[in-house]
């Protein structure tokens, strides 16, 4: 730890890898590289983007390389988890059949909690829905260092998943992506620009930090976008976003006290006519 | 009548050497072998190898054949010249003469031209074997999606970065990497017989069908629509019928699944796994 920090004032590092789809020892290697850093900056957090440890582009692969809770594998990371928790990325094997896109974070050489990724994309490029199943809760996860929520990629797409969170007081949001890109006529990824309007977007309208960490380079010939960023609870930036295609890791500093004073300011989520969803969902489903 | 949306060509190229370095680190092997036409597509291909991976470690391969133009070997110097990669000349006169009358092909221009294109990339192939190497693609999007390609010939390779980049967009990216401007003028040929053009076999310029092709590949617009939005009607006839009847390229092995694990279909399983 670098200096002295008051309560509530935290250090997270968003990493930046490019994974490889079924090189493990490849990725993990990336992994404690970055926790590494991570840790000589003074950091008490990182994050990494979506199925960072297996890479992204698995489809049936999921099947030979998926992660179970107590898996052995997990080991190099909990050790690392001993002093600064980890958000990393894995096919996770429920119980009970199914195998989840999931979320671990460890924390003092544990896995403290899980998120399941809920939307599965399975459109254009995106087949998830034919090796994952879905999700089943939208739950914040608690940490030592705070309570965040997670929005595992496409999560983020549907702005209910985020507002739901933000009513449960979730000190900020933990964006993991895998996110593809195209090219265009601009300067940065087609990718990279949608995600930093989503990002943007999310914080503005839940009064939330969004720290977003997204995987860069190549994987069975398809791009992805970079670009990880960070911006406050009015969706101004707190770091400059990372490059589109490389590595980098991003160190970002959240004071949660301030976060929770803006959301007294601007109480956007807690005014939520959740009566308007009730009418919705009857007129649905009624 | 509208154009190729532009892409920005720095990124593009930045992007395409990032994955031409990703694709040879997951591979494990020792680099890239690339046969040099004497054309734009394969300059191109080369110079984004050799920035991603470094000259040294980009072969190319000069492989006349007895059609072929001097113009094109000399071109294929200049381009390894340009961006300092080791060439070797493979003269295939003799082994095209000799199948072509093992094989009693004749004077068919088509069966001879096929037939020195798979010559040459049993030729790239062989060379990467040797070395350890993964064959470089060359063939654009435009090529692909109007078929102008010989099956397991020009279109064979270990990874294509352009297969998914517009011929109208290969050219300023061409002039962004430094080809040879002499290289990046010339009418595309395939040259397989003398002064055979693309332009003089598909019945029009790529400049003209990209914005077809691009429009009904990608937006979904029909015959009609191309037709009301001002692209004449005999250009989008021959465009529509070359996508549609060579699209049996684009996979070139159906593989009759009769069981629940059929390659590809059921497994579809990373390519570089570890070991």
């Amino acid at each position: 730890m670098t200096g002295t920090r008051l309560a509530g004032e935290i250090r997270v590092a968003l990493a930046q890898i490019a994974t490889c789809p079924g090189q493990l020892a490849s990725n993990l290697s990336r992994h404690l590289e970055m926790a590494q850093r991570a840790r000589e900056a003074g950091a008490q957090l990182v994050v990494f983007p979506e199925l960072s440890l297996t890479g992204y582009l698995l489809a049936h692969g999921v099947h030979e390389l998926a992660f179970e809770l107590g898996d052995a594998r997990l080991a190099p990371l909990l050790e690392a988890s001993r002093d600064l928790a980890l958000l990393v990325g894995v096919p996770l094997r429920r119980q009970g059949g199914g195998i989840v896109n999931a979320a671990l974070l460890l924390e003092d050489g544990a896995v403290r909690a899980v998120h399941e990724k809920l939307y599965l994309p399975t459109y254009g490029m995106f087949d998830e829905g034919r090796y994952f199943v879905p999700g089943r809760s939208l739950a914040p996860l608690r940490s030592a260092l705070g309570t965040f929520g997670v929005l595992l990629c496409e999560d983020a797409w549907h702005l209910s998943s985020a507002v739901l969170l933000a009513r449960q007081q979730v000190d900020a949001f933990l964006l993991v992506a895998g996110g593809p890109t195209e090219l265009d006529a601009g300067d940065q990824p087609a990718g990279l620009r949608r995600w930093h309007a989503i990002v943007t977007a999310i914080a503005a309208t839940t009064v939330t930090p969004v720290l977003f960490a997204n995987r860069c380079g190549w994987e069975e010939g398809v791009l992805f976008a970079g670009g990880s960023w960070a911006v406050d609870a009015r969706g101004a930036r707190l770091v400059d976003p990372a490059p589109a295609l490389e590595e980098s890791l991003l160190l970002v500093d959240l004071s949660l006290p301030a976060v929770r004073y803006t959301r007294s300011l601007h109480p956007i989520p807690q005014s939520e006519r959740l009566e308007l969803w009730r009418a919705a969902l009857e007129g649905e489903h009624g | 009548m509208g154009e190729l949306p532009a892409v920005h060509i720095p990124l593009l190229a930045t992007s395409l050497q990032a994955f031409l370095a990703e694709e040879l680190r997951a591979s494990g092997l020792s680099g890239y072998v690339v046969g040099l036409s004497g054309g734009v597509d394969s300059a191109v291909a080369a110079a984004l190898a050799a920035r991603a991976v470094g000259a040294h470690r980009v072969t190319s391969l000069a492989l006349p054949a007895p059609s072929s133009s001097a113009e094109s070997l000399e071109h294929a110097r200049l381009v390894a010249e340009t961006f300092a990669l080791p060439l070797e000349v493979v003269d295939l006169s003799e082994p095209v003469r000799a199948l072509t009358a093992t094989l009693d092909i004749g004077q068919d221009r088509v069966r001879l031209g096929n037939l020195a294109a798979r010559l040459r990339m049993v030729a790239l192939f062989d060379r990467a074997r040797r070395s350890g190497a993964l064959v470089l693609g060359t063939s654009n999007k435009s090529e692909i999606l109007l078929g102008y390609s010989t099956l397991f010939g020009d279109s064979a390779a270990s990874v294509n970065p352009l297969g998914d980049v517009w011929k109208t967009h290969i050219f300023p990216l061409a002039r962004h990497l430094g080809v040879p401007e002499v290289v990046v003028e010339k009418p595309p040929t395939a040259d397989l017989w003398p002064g055979q053009t693309d332009a003089g076999e598909l019945g029009f310029e790529y400049r003209d069908a990209d914005p077809i092709l691009y429009r009904h590949h990608e937006l979904g617009m029909g015959r009609h629509q191309l037709v009301a939005a001002g692209f004449p009607q005999q250009l989008v006839d021959a465009v529509l019928r070359a996508y549609r009847h060579s699209r049996f390229k684009w996979r070139p092995t159906v593989v009759a699944r009769v069981s629940a694990s059929c390659v590809n279909v059921d497994r579809i399983l990373p390519r570089n796994p570890e070991a």
